[in-house]
Order: structure tokens, then C-alpha cells, then sequence
């Protein structure tokens, strides 16, 4: 009980209360514990934690194939993929200079020495820098498998939000109306073609939008019919005379518009979301150090 | 009117592939057909690029990697663009990365931006390399850079490099810029390095986190945004350097286009459905 | 191009366009690639963070040169040794320990340190930068004149105004523990407003960064696509959809009941 339970609370709270005083606290060996060793150590705990990620990946995948579970030639690939990487990361440098000239093995460096007839010499990158070589196994690895792998990942999305767009986002109520209108006018106004569709286009079809609106009550076609022809010439000559270029009026040049709901509702928006979460961090924070949130040894 | 709504309610129900294939068209088109839009430039880019542009000479700039391969399209160009700036403008560069692949990325530009300016390792630039540890190695950078950089990437003693004489934290550069995408990143630069220290610091963002980050803009605590690939492809334009970001802004245009397109005609589906249950 | 290029090309190319591939349908190519990423990346993170931290910042104060225990191994990187960071190396092996089942409690420790300097380092962060500064840039000037009234996009006494209005409506908004009925109710009822506008801007961002990652993939297939990579794209390209053709000819589809 004392290893499992306590010990790890008395962490918490020495380590946390450490740390956040430290902030406050004028003591040279205090402020340099807590600036450098403290954080040192942590991200070495990081480190390890990453190890031990990968070894339960490992686990669970052994596990798949040894019982044959549906799926378990997939955890062979990814079993093989791991040790392959892994032998690339930890036994070979991968990286052997030949002039500016990187090899991958000693034995192609060597070989290239004796075709060209050159009298350099071999030299092979320490440990540790083998990983950030340019031109290196490790880094050829990142490039052509990893990171097509990630990016691609999340590349996919952009098609499944496409998808929900069309599918899923319906204007049901005022608000929704709002979530959507909002999206839209970024959407176009932060790229290219919302400069191309003038306000005089915007403003035309807010008088379609209307025309519509008025049809839900008024039922004369008659009437409907003059409203709209009464909107359009009624832009059109606004226009004439207040003489507005090509970005006037401001209030439905999109660019413009985006600009202004981007900077000033949305940031109300935005601002109220991170002071309500800035306040939630701390008293999280506060809750781990003094011992009353326990979920990281499991307790509720 | 009737043929028009059954149309519409039809491509309402339409299967999901073709939604993607649309979607991928509105996108590979203009990629392999490059079409030349109008790039305008808006106040937050403008912002970066003048607080750039303010830095005294023969500054310190310290840029920070902090992103990955996943996010690269619309991180990468602002980097390359903050970098040419940044050397044009006859400054050093000093490179860390929060991101282990942050460090890939580094050198990815290193290589690109090598073609132009021919740079000379440890007097333009130094390559410090990925930390693990999050805001805990920004905050150790903000107290002490050479307890938490004993060696650079190439294991080079940081001692022995003569572009770190007199560089010991944070405060001994004249600005920040970080390449962020996420966690760890411009959070973390402007709570345990920009705030502390008082360095000006700018960002670059996916297009996901800019929402996040605006309030730090508007606050004054970041000198503006470079917002998604958009942001990149306005900066090229400012610096006058036209790069990717700029090409994929009509492939961006028209898939945005689509996209909006479709919600327009799915709202449209959803209002005849709902006009015509009430009617019976 | 040097072989390993291309040949690196091709693969790139297959694994994209084998993930890609799930869009028609989940297939052996798209377990495969995401198989494939699994592994690497497991290994991939442990190397790095291994080269990184572990063996210049641990072993390089455990075993520096010169030092107590550099008959066992020397990592030279100019530390000088300190016996404090044998308590990092006890937490990251008891962390290591915790894979077995009977050692499951031993990675608490570890995990308890992490937290509590988090929870430290947050605490003081998000308070100074995320609440402080916020709240302070939120008291903006309004009556001194020197602002216009309204402007588009730049500082304005309107935005200002509208700027105060919403983040107290939304921050009211997120007080549960009053009932919010009556004229309470309809001021936390405009914070719902513009936490919506606020919502619709981050979906429009959202939608703008995955067609910007889109492209980006794009780009590099077409790249790949080039003369100068044997035509890497088409060749894979040809090859799935073949593969995938025959493979769903084999197995259709499941109709959904």
C-alpha cells in the first residue's frame, strides 16, 4: 500500500509543490534544481516511458500471432517493421561519409573509394548523430516510409470532412445557422477566390436569399416578383452612385468580412474558451499537488 | 420546381465516393494545371512579417521546430519564408525543435535554403537539435540554454561552436519564431518564453490552432500569425518569394469552393425533406 | 538519381496510395501500410528519444569520463558526474518493469514524478499567460477618443465593445451552478451566439488545414509521378487498383441491412 499508493502521492505533491514554488522561491540551488535536473529528469522519465510504449506494442502483437487471432499476419508486417527500424536506430550508424558523399554501409563507401580511385578515407558518424544525418539510413528511412505513413494519415480527413459537410451539417436552429454562415465566410475568405466574388455579387444574392424568405409568406408571385426586381435594381443603382470599387462596400467584400468576424466575435469566442480552460488547468493542477485527484494510480 | 427538388434530394443520397472523388479532383486539377489567383495579404501575416523586419541588426533569432511531417504542407513555407527573411535581413539563426521530427524538418529547410544563400554551418546557423521534454525545455531554455544544449545535433560541444559566445538563455536572443502544430508548441513558447523573458515572439500555426492562438495575437503576447497554408502563401507574397504555399492556394480555393457548394446543397436536401414532411 | 531514391520513391508512393485506399473500402493494403506505421513509429520514437535524452543527458552523467563507474562504460558530453540522476534511472527501469503484470504498480512512480512537475510547470503558465494576460487585454480602451469608432479590421471602439460583451457573456455562459432563466439567462444566451461564431471560424479552419495536408500529399505523388522516378506513382498506382479490383471481385461488399 505504502509503494503502490502512497509513495507515488508524496511524489506528486513534493515534485508539484516544488515546481510551482519554485517559481517564487529566491534560492539559487533550488531555482537551478527546478529549472535544469528537475526537468532533466523528466524528460528522461519521457524517454522511458517511450520505451515502454513500444514494448507493449510489441507484446500485444506477439500476443495476436501466438494465438492466431483474426488479423495476426497484420502484427507479423508490424512486428517486422518494428525490428527493422529498431535495428536501423540502434546497430547501424547508417552513415558513412565519403568526402560529402554519405553510404550506407561501410562496404558501399569502400567500394566507392576504389571506383573512383580517390584516396579519401571512410568516416563513419558517431552514435547519436547518425539519427540526424542528412543522407543517412535512419533519415532515408524517415523520408520514405514514416513520414508518407503520417502525413497521408492525416491527410484522409479531407475527404471524410467533405463528406460530414455535406451529410451531416444542417442550419436546424439559429445557432447552427450560425456555426455555418461563420465557417463559410472563413472558408472563402481566406483564400484567393473570396477576393474574386465581389460584394456586388454578395449583395445580389442576399437579395435572392430575401426573395425566397418573403416567398415563405407572401404567396402573389406578383409581388415576390417586384421584390426582387425592386432589390437588384436597388443594389444596382446604391452602386452607381455611391461608386464603389471592387471591394466596397466593406461589410460584404467576404475577405474583408472573414477579417472582422475572425478578429472580433470569434476572438470573444475564443478568448472566454481559454480563460475558462486556464482556470480548469489550475485547479487541476492544484487538485494533483494537494493529493485530492488520484486517477493516475488508478483511483477514481 | 419538382424536377428541381427530387434532383437535389437525389444527390442528397448519393454515395460517399463520390463525394471523394470530387473532392480529390477539386484538388489534383488545379495542382497539375496551376492557375494564378490573387494573393492579399491580411493584417495578422502583416504583423509578422514587420515584426521581422523591426529587429535590430546583426540579431539573434532563434527559431523553433515544432512540427512534423504530417503538418509540413502548411508549416514548412512559413519556416522557409521566416528563414530567407531572417538571412536577407543579415541576422543569425539559431535552430531548436520541441518535435523529435521537428529536427527532420530543420534540416529539410537547412538543405532547400542552402541553394540560395549558401550558408556556412556555426556562423549563419546553428543546428541545436530536438530536446524531449516539452515546456519543461522551454523553460529550462528561459533559465539556462547549456544545461539543457550540452552538444548540438552533429554532437559538436556547444562550447567550442563561436556563434554561442554570449548566448547562455532566452533572453540573449532578440526574437522568437516557432513552426508550431500542435503540443508542444506556440502555447508553450509564450507561457514559459515569451511572457517570462519578455522576447518578442511570433508564430506559424495550422490552420486548427489558429483559433487557439488568437487571443495570444490579440493580446500583444504574440506579434501576429501566419495562419495555415493561407498565412504561408500571404508571406511568400510579402517577401516576395513565391513557393508552395502560394501554388496550392488554387487547388485550396477550389476544394473550398466544393466543400461549400456541398453544404449548401445539403442544407438545400434537408429544407425540401422538411417542407414536405410538414406538408403531409 | 541515386537508386535508393527511387526505390525510396516507390515505396512512398505505395504507402500513401495504399492508405488513400481506404477511401474506397478497408483493404489489405491499407492493414498493411497502417501496420507498417505501427511498427516504425514505435521504434522510430524509441531511437530518437533514445540518442536524444537517454544516452547524452543519463548515461552522460552516470558514466561521464573519469567518473566513478567509467569502468563499465564512458559517454563523454562534458557532465560531470552526479549520483542524483540514479533516481531517474531507478523510475524509467521500474517503468520498464511494469510491462509484467506483477510489476503493473512499479510505472506509478514514474508516472507520479511526471505529473507532479507538470502539474507544477501548468499551474503557473496557464495562470500568468492564460488567464492574467488575457483578462487584462480584455480591459480595452474605450473612452479616451483615440480610437475611431468602427473599423473593419483594426482597432475600433465598436470592436472593443463587442470583444468585452462576448467573452463575459461566454465565460457566464460556463457558470453551471446558477440557473440561467430571465435576463441572466438571455445574456449567457448571446455568449452561446458567439461561442457558435466561434465554433463555425474553427471548422472553417479545420476544413482549410486538412485540403492543406491533402495537397501536400498530392504533391509529392505527383513528384513521384516524374520520369526522373521511373513513373513510381502510375507503376503503384497500376498495381493496387489491379490488385484491388481482383480482391473486391473476391469479396464484395456487405450490404447494409
Amino acid at each position: 500500500m505504502v509503494l503502490k499508493r502512497y509513495i507515488p502521492i508524496g511524489i506528486v505533491a513534493f515534485f508539484g509543490s516544488l515546481t510551482l514554488f519554485g517559481w517564487f522561491i529566491d534560492n539559487e540551488s533550488i531555482e537551478a534544481f527546478v529549472n535544469d535536473d528537475a526537468t532533466q529528469w523528466y524528460d528522461i522519465i519521457a524517454s522511458f516511458a517511450i520505451f515502454l510504449g513500444a514494448l507493449n506494442l510489441l507484446k500485444l502483437q506477439f500476443l495476436k500471432v501466438v494465438k492466431r487471432q483474426s488479423g495476426w499476419q497484420y502484427s507479423v508486417v508490424a512486428i517486422a517493421s518494428f525490428f527493422f527500424a529498431f535495428t536501423i536506430g540502434f546497430f547501424m550508424k547508417g552513415a558513412f561519409f565519403v568526402g560529402e558523399e554519405v553510404y550506407f554501409t561501410q562496404g558501399a563507401a569502400e567500394q566507392a573509394i576504389i571506383a573512383s580511385g580517390s584516396t579519401e578515407t571512410v568516416k563513419a558518424v558517431e552514435w547519436g548523430a547518425h539519427i540526424s544525418t542528412e543522407g543517412g539510413l535512419f533519415k532515408w528511412m524517415f523520408d520514405n516510409i514514416f513520414t508518407p505513413l503520417s502525413a497521408t494519415m492525416f491527410a484522409l480527413l479531407a475527404f471524410y470532412v467533405a463528406s460530414a459537410s455535406y451529410r451531416a451539417f444542417r442550419a436546424r436552429n439559429f445557432e447552427a445557422t450560425l456555426l455555418l454562415l461563420a465557417g463559410i465566410i472563413i472558408m472563402l475568405g481566406r483564400v484567393p477566390v473570396g477576393s474574386l466574388i465581389t460584394p456586388w455579387m454578395v449583395m445580389y444574392l442576399l437579395v435572392f436569399v430575401g426573395t425566397i424568405f418573403v416567398n415563405t409568406y407572401i404567396r402573389s408571385r406578383k409581388i415576390v416578383f417586384g421584390v426582387f426586381v425592386l432589390g437588384l435594381v436597388g443594389v444596382t443603382l446604391l452602386g452607381m452612385n455611391m461608386n464603389w470599387s471592387p471591394t466596397e462596400p466593406a461589410i460584404f467584400f467576404l475577405p474583408s468580412l472573414q477579417e472582422w468576424i475572425y478578429t472580433v466575435p470569434n476572438l470573444a469566442g475564443a478568448r472566454a474558451i481559454m480563460i475558462g480552460i486556464g482556470l480548469g488547468i489550475i485547479v487541476t493542477s492544484l487538485r494533483y499537488i494537494f493529493g485530492l485527484e488520484k486517477s493516475y494510480i488508478g483511483d477514481q | 420546381m419538382r424536377f428541381l427538388e427530387d434532383m437535389i434530394l437525389k444527390l442528397g443520397s448519393v454515395d460517399r465516393r463520390f463525394i471523394f472523388i470530387l473532392i480529390g479532383l477539386a484538388v489534383l486539377i488545379p495542382l497539375m494545371r496551376p492557375i494564378d489567383l490573387p494573393i492579399r495579404t491580411t493584417p495578422t501575416t502583416e504583423k509578422v512579417y514587420n515584426a521581422i523586419e523591426e529587429i535590430p541588426a546583426n540579431s539573434k533569432v532563434l527559431m523553433s521546430f515544432d512540427y512534423g511531417p504530417s503538418t509540413k504542407p502548411e508549416i514548412h513555407p512559413m519556416t522557409l519564408g521566416v528563414m530567407r527573411q531572417v538571412l536577407r535581413n543579415g541576422h543569425q539563426i539559431y535552430i531548436t525543435c520541441l518535435w523529435p521530427d521537428g529536427l527532420y524538418m530543420a534540416l529539410d529547410a537547412l538543405e532547400e535554403i542552402n541553394q540560395e544563400f549558401e550558408l556556412v554551418e556555426y556562423e549563419d546557423y546553428v543546428l541545436l537539435g530536438f530536446r524531449p521534454g516539452n515546456e519543461a525545455i522551454v523553460k529550462g531554455l528561459a533559465s539556462d540554454l547549456r544545461k539543457v544544449y550540452t552538444v548540438d545535433s552533429k554532437g559538436t560541444m556547444l562550447a567550442d561552436i563561436p556563434m554561442m559566445e554570449g548566448v547562455n538563455n532566452l533572453k540573449d536572443f532578440q526574437f522568437i519564431f516557432t513552426g508550431s502544430a500542435g503540443y508542444p508548441g506556440t502555447f508553450e513558447w509564450v507561457q514559459y518564453g515569451g511572457d517570462p523573458t519578455g522576447v518578442p515572439l511570433s508564430s506559424g500555426t495550422t490552420s486548427i490552432q489558429v483559433n487557439e492562438v488568437m487571443p495570444y495575437v490579440q493580446s500583444g503576447q504574440v506579434k501576429g500569425i501566419l495562419a495555415g497554408m493561407p498565412g504561408a502563401a500571404e508571406y511568400e507574397s510579402l517577401i516576395n518569394t513565391p513557393g508552395i504555399a502560394i501554388q496550392g492556394m488554387a487547388a485550396q480555393s477550389f476544394a473550398h469552393l466544393v466543400i461549400v457548394l456541398f453544404i449548401v446543397l445539403g442544407n438545400l436536401a434537408y429544407f425540401i425533406t422538411e417542407r414536405r414532411e410538414r406538408k403531409y | 538519381m541515386a537508386f535508393s531514391t527511387i526505390f525510396g520513391a516507390w515505396i512512398a508512393a505505395f504507402l500513401t496510395l495504399g492508405i488513400l485506399s481506404y477511401l474506397y473500402r478497408d483493404n489489405p493494403f491499407y492493414k498493411i501500410a497502417e501496420h507498417v506505421f505501427v511498427g516504425v513509429s514505435a521504434a522510430y520514437w524509441a531511437a530518437t528519444f533514445y540518442w536524444t535524452q537517454i544516452y547524452p543527458n543519463l548515461f552522460g552523467r552516470l558514466f561521464p569520463k573519469d567518473g566513478p563507474f567509467s569502468f563499465i562504460a564512458e559517454v563523454d558530453f562534458n557532465h560531470e558526474f552526479n549520483i542524483l540522476y540514479l533516481f531517474p534511472l531507478l523510475l524509467g527501469i521500474m517503468m520498464l518493469l511494469s510491462i509484467f503484470k506483477q510489476f503493473n504498480w512499479m510505472a506509478r512512480w514514474g508516472i507520479a514524478y511526471t505529473v507532479g512537475i507538470a502539474a507544477g510547470l501548468k499551474a503557473y503558465g496557464y495562470l500568468s499567460s492564460n488567464v492574467l494576460s488575457q483578462i487584462s487585454a480584455s480591459a480595452v480602451d474605450i473612452f479616451s477618443g483615440s480610437l475611431p469608432f468602427f473599423n473593419m479590421s483594426g482597432d475600433s471602439v465598436f470592436n472593443n465593445i463587442i470583444i468585452l460583451v462576448g467573452t463575459v457573456s461566454a465565460l457566464m455562459y460556463f457558470y453551471f451552478s446558477r440557473e440561467q432563466t430571465g435576463s441572466y439567462g438571455k445574456f449567457t444566451r448571446l455568449g452561446i451566439y458567439f461561442l457558435m461564431i466561434s465554433f463555425g471560424a474553427s471548422f472553417g479552419f479545420a476544413v482549410m488545414g486538412r485540403i492543406s495536408l491533402l495537397i501536400g500529399r498530392f504533391n509529392d505523388l505527383i513528384k513521384f509521378s516524374d520520369p526522373s522516378y521511373n513513373y513510381g506513382t502510375f507503376w503503384m498506382l497500376g498495381l493496387i487498383v489491379a490488385i484491388l479490383a481482383y480482391w473486391s471481385f473476391k469479396n464484395p461488399e456487405k450490404q447494409e441491412v
